[in-house]
C-alpha cells in the first residue's frame, strides 16, 4: 500500500510535523511492505508565495499568518475560495469583520489570490506519488487548506482513500468534519498509533471498519462515529519520529534560508495537573486529559539521535507540561552531555529554586510556565494550583538563571472583581525588571475546557465563534460542533479595571528593557554584614539600599515568600531580636520601596541576584528581514 | 565560578571583568591572540568587561577596524582614540550577545555569524581536521606548533574569519554560548 502523509499551512515552517514524523515511523515498523511518502505543504505554500510573489510575500508573512491570526481565523479563511471553488467566498463577510475590529487583512488578502493555484500544484505532486491513500492532520488552522487540497485530490481521483486525523478531529470536531465533507473518507479521532494502522488493515481487506475506536467512516452513504475508547497510548507504543524527508525537503527549499530549524519532540501527554484540578480555561488537552510520559532515558535516547541525525541543537517538546521525574531521570542526561541546547518546555509555576536552576543547565531555557496571573483569589478561581507570590518568585528565578519566561495575563473568569485586580495593579510597576508578560487577555472559551463543558461555570450562553462564520459555509448547528473557539458573554473584570491592566502591563513591556533591581551580598563591612539593592527601574528613584542585621536577613528570607508572623517567627527563632512590630514596619517600608510584592498575606522579595543579558532587538528577525532586503 | 584564562590580569566581581593592564590588540601575535582569547571568554560567559586598549592602530587592515571583533567587549573610551572604536562600541551596545558565537554538540559544533550586517551566515563544522583545529585554536596557539594538516584548517577557519592569524599566532573568535541572552530566541 502506499500512503501520502501530508501537513498543510499553516504548519509552522521551522518545525517538522510531528504527527507526519511520528505516523511515517510507526508504519515502518508495523507495516514494512508499505511504501509511505510526505508531503509538505506547508513549506511548499511558503516557498510558492515567496516566488509567485515575486519575493513579496515572505516566509515572515507566513509565519505572521500563521502563528498570529489564528483567533480570526485568516489561515483558512486564505484557503476557503479554494475549498468552496469561489474566489469571492466569504471576501464581504471578512472584510466587514476586519473593519469592525480594525483587523488588517492585507497579507491574507495578498496571499488568497495564490490559493487555488497552489492547491492544483499540490493535487498534481501528490497524485505524481500515485498514493492508495493520503493521510492529512489538522491542528488549529490546518482544517480548510487540508480540506481544499483533499477536495481536489477527489475530484481528480474518486478511488483515492482520504483519511483525517489530528487535534481538529477530536470528539464531535471530527464527526462534523466527517459528515459535511463526503470527499473525507475517514477520520480518525483521538490518537492515531493503534486506530490508523487498524484502518489500514480494514483497507487491505476491504471490510468495514466499524471495530476501529472513534473512527468516522461512511456506510451507504450515512457518516457512522465509531464510539471512541477510553484506552490511551502507551507512551512505549509511541515511536521517535522520523523527520528525514522532511529535512531534505527543508534542505532544497529556498525557505532554508529564512529559517532556524528546530527538531520537535514528545515526553508526554495529557496533564498530571489536570487530572486532579482541571484548570477552567484549558482545552488544550481534549478529550485525553491522562497523563503519559516515556521514560526520561527514553526520551533522551530520541532526543540523541534525532540532534546527531540532523545536526541541529534547538528542541521543541510539545508536552503540555513537563514530568516531574524528568528532573531526576532526562534533565541530567541532557546537562551531563555537554552539548549547548536551546530546548521549550511547558512547566507548572511553581518549581523550587533548584529545579529552575537545573532547567537552564540542561538547556531548558525557553520556558512556558503558566503563571496566567499574579493575584491568589483569580488563580484558585481557575484551578491553577500556585499562589501569585510564588508565580512572581517564578519570575525572579528566571531572571537569576537567564531563563527566558512566555506567559500571558489572562482575566475574565466568573467570580473575579475588580479588588482581585487592584493590590496587583498597583504593584505591577514594581516587577518591571521581571519577564513581562506578552500582553493582557481575555480568556477564550475553548471546547474541552471546564468553562466550556459545564455552562454552570458562567459561559451558559455560548455560540460559534464570529471569525468562522469568514471560514467554513455550514449552519450553527454544525459549526457548534465542527470549531474549537466560542464566543459568550464577558465574565469577571471589564470597564475601567480592564483598562487599567492592559495600561500597566503596557508599561511594564515598555520599561523592562534597562530595568534592573539587583542584590548584592557585600560582605562584612566594619563587623557588620551588608546587603545591597541596586536599584535601576524605570519609575522608581535611581538608589542603592544597605540592608544590615536582621532586615538583610529578612530579604533574603523573603526570597522564599513568607508571611509575615511566619518572617516574624523565623527571624527569632534563628536568635534575632526583634519585635513583631518592627518586623511589621519594615515590610511595609520595603513594600513601598517596590523591594517586595505582596499577595495576599505572602510577601516575596523582589530583588534578583542576577542579571541576564539582555536583548532589545531580535536579532533572529532581523536576520530574515535583511535576507529578505538581500533577496528582494 | 566562571574559570577564565589567567593569561590576562584581571579581577572578578559577580558578573564584571576588570581586565587590570591594557590590552593590545594590533601588537605582537601572541600578545594580540591573548588578548583575543581572554575577551572571547569574557563574551562567552556573559561578563561585563571594562579594559583599556594599549596601542594606537599601526597596522593597516587591523582587526577591529574590519569588525572582526565587534562581537567581544569594546575597550573604554579613551581620548584620541581611532574612531572606529566607538562604532565597535556603538554596535557592541545594540548587540551585546549574539553577533559571533557557537554552539557544542556531538562531533559537530554550530557557528551563527551577523558581524557582516545585514548578511548573516551559518555554519556546521563537523570535519574532524576542522574540529580539532577549532577545539586547539580556543588558546591562542603558535602556527610553527600546527601540523599542516592544522594550519590547513586553521587557514580554512581564518578564511570564514572564525580564526584570527595575526603575525605567526592563531586563536579562535566565536564565543561558547555558554549563558544564553534574554529572550533566547533574539539570536
Amino acid at each position: 500500500m502506499r500512503v501520502q502523509l501530508v501537513t498543510m499551512p499553516w504548519h509552522p515552517i521551522d518545525l517538522p510535523s510531528l504527527q507526519v514524523g511520528l505516523l511515517h515511523q510507526l508504519l515502518r515498523q508495523v507495516r514494512p511492505d508499505d511504501e509511505v511518502r510526505e508531503f509538505h505543504g506547508s513549506l511548499r505554500w511558503a516557498e510558492f508565495l515567496l516566488e509567485r510573489s515575486g519575493g513579496r510575500l515572505r516566509p515572515g508573512d507566513y509565519e505572521a499568518i500563521g502563528s498570529d491570526s489564528i483567533f480570526d481565523g485568516l489561515g483558512d479563511w486564505v484557503f476557503s475560495g479554494a475549498l468552496y471553488q469561489d474566489e469571492n467566498w466569504g471576501v464581504a463577510r471578512l472584510t466587514d469583520y476586519a473593519t469592525r475590529r480594525g483587523l488588517d487583512i492585507g497579507t491574507a488578502s495578498a496571499m488568497r489570490p495564490h490559493a487555488t493555484e497552489f492547491i492544483a500544484e499540490c493535487a498534481t505532486e501528490v497524485l505524481a506519488q500515485d498514493p492508495d491513500i493520503v493521510g492529512f492532520t489538522s491542528t488549529f488552522m490546518q482544517n480548510v487548506p487540508s480540506l481544499a487540497l483533499a477536495a481536489e485530490l477527489k475530484r481528480r481521483r474518486p478511488g483515492l482513500t482520504v483519511v483525517f486525523g489530528g487535534s481538529n478531529c477530536d470528539g464531535p470536531m471530527g464527526h462534523a468534519l466527517h459528515r459535511n465533507h463526503p470527499f473525507v473518507d475517514h477520520v480518525v479521532r483521538g490518537e492515531g498509533e493503534y486506530a490508523f494502522p487498524a484502518l489500514l488493515r480494514h483497507l487491505d481487506a476491504g471490510t468495514p471498519p466499524a471495530d476501529v475506536p472513534g473512527l468516522c467512516w461512511w456506510d451507504d452513504g450515512v457518516s457512522r462515529a465509531n464510539t471512541e475508547s477510553r484506552r490511551t497510548v502507551a507512551p512505549t507504543d509511541i515511536p521517535a519520529p522520523d523527520y528525514d524527508q522532511w529535512r531534505t525537503a527543508l534542505d532544497a527549499s529556498p525557505v532554508l534560508e529564512y529559517v532556524y530549524p528546530k527538531l520537535v519532540v514528545e515526553g508526554a501527554r495529557g496533564c498530571w495537573w489536570g487530572e486532579k484540578h482541571h484548570c477552567t480555561f484549558c482545552g488544550l488537552n481534549g478529550s485525553s486529559m491522562a497523563f503519559r510520559a516515556k521514560t526520561g532515558a527514553q526520551l533522551w535516547s530520541e532526543i540523541d539521535h534525532l540532534v546527531r541525525r540532523h545536526q541541529i541543537l534547538d528542541i521543541v517538546t510539545v508536552d503540555n507540561i513537563i514530568d516531574m521525574a524528568y528532573f531526576k531521570d532526562f534533565l541530567p542526561l541532557a546537562e551531563e552531555s555537554g552539548w549547548d541546547l536551546r530546548m521549550h518546555y511547558e512547566v507548572k509555576s511553581n518549581l523550587n529554586r533548584d529545579q529552575i536552576a537545573q532547567l537552564g543547565r540542561a538547556g531548558a531555557v525557553l520556558i512556558q510556565p503558566g503563571i496566567e496571573s499574579l493575584s491568589n483569589r483569580v488563580l484558585d478561581l481557575m484551578d491553577k494550583g500556585v499562589s501569585g507570590a510564588r508565580n512572581v518568585r517564578t519570575l525572579r528565578e528566571f531572571e537569576n538563571h537567564s531563563l527566558t519566561c512566555t506567559w500571558n495575563y489572562l482575566y475574565g473568569f466568573p467570580g473575579e472583581l475588580a479588588e482581585d485586580y487592584a493590590p496587583v495593579v498597583d504593584q505591577l510597576p514594581a516587577l518591571v525588571h521581571l519577564q513581562p508578560p506578552g500582553g493582557a487577555h481575555r480568556i477564550q472559551l475553548e471546547r474541552f475546557s471546564p468553562n466550556f463543558t459545564d455552562p454552570g461555570f458562567g459561559f451558559g450562553k455560548r455560540r460559534p465563534a464570529e471569525m468562522y462564520q469568514h471560514v467554513y459555509e455550514l449552519p450553527e448547528a454544525e459549526l457548534s460542533d465542527l470549531v474549537y473557539l466560542f464566543d459568550t458573554e464577558d465574565a469577571g473584570i471589564g470597564g475601567e479595571v480592564e483598562s487599567q491592566l492592559k495600561r500597566a502591563v503596557a508599561v511594564w513591556r515598555a520599561g523592562h528593557g534597562g530595568s534592573t533591581l539587583v542584590m548584592e551580598e557585600a560582605g562584612q563591612q566594619e563587623g557588620v554584614d551588608v546587603l545591597l539593592v541596586h536599584d535601576r527601574r524605570q519609575g522608581w528613584p535611581l538608589r542603592t539600599h544597605r540592608m544590615t542585621g536582621w532586615q538583610a536577613v529578612a530579604l533574603r528570607l523573603l526570597e522564599d515568600g513568607r508571611t509575615e508572623p511566619a518572617l516574624h517567627r523565623k527571624l527569632t527563632g534563628d536568635g534575632l531580636e526583634v519585635s513583631a512590630g518592627e518586623v511589621g514596619e519594615w515590610l511595609q517600608d520595603a513594600l513601598a520601596a517596590g523591594l517586595l510584592f505582596r499577595d495576599g498575606r505572602t510577601y516575596v522579595s523582589l530583588p534578583t541576584r542576577e542579571v541576564p543579558v539582555r536583548l532589545d532587538r531580535d536579532l533572529a528577525a532581523d536576520d530574515a528581514a535583511d535576507l529578505q532586503a538581500v533577496a528582494g | 565560578m566562571t574559570a577564565l584564562p589567567t593569561t590576562v590580569a584581571h579581577r572578578v566581581s559577580g558578573r564584571q571583568v576588570q581586565v587590570d593592564e591594557p590590552l593590545c590588540l594590533d601588537g605582537a601575535g601572541r600578545e594580540t591572540a591573548v588578548a583575543v582569547q581572554f575577551l572571547r571568554e569574557c563574551q562567552s560567559h556573559g561578563l561585563r568587561t571594562h579594559w583599556e586598549m594599549a596601542c594606537e592602530r599601526t597596522q593597516g587592515g587591523d582587526a577591529y577596524a574590519s569588525r572582526m571583533l565587534h562581537h567581544l567587549p569594546p575597550p573604554a573610551e579613551q581620548s584620541g582614540e581611532p574612531g572606529e572604536l566607538g562604532a565597535w562600541r556603538t554596535s557592541y551596545a545594540a548587540y551585546p550577545a549574539g553577533m559571533l558565537y557557537h554552539r557544542r554538540g556531538p562531533d559537530f559544533i554550530t557557528v551563527m555569524d551577523r558581524r557582516e550586517r545585514p548578511s548573516s551566515a551559518r555554519f556546521t563544522l563537523d570535519h574532524p581536521d576542522l574540529l580539532a583545529a577549532f577545539a586547539t585554536v580556543q588558546e591562542a596557539t603558535p602556527l610553527s606548533g600546527l601540523s599542516a594538516v592544522q594550519r590547513e584548517a586553521v587557514g580554512l577557519l581564518a578564511a570564514e574569519r572564525l580564526a584570527l592569524v595575526a603575525d605567526g599566532w592563531a586563536v579562535a573568535l566565536p564565543p561558547r554560548l555558554r549563558r544564553w541572552p534574554v529572550p533566547c530566541t533574539a539570536i
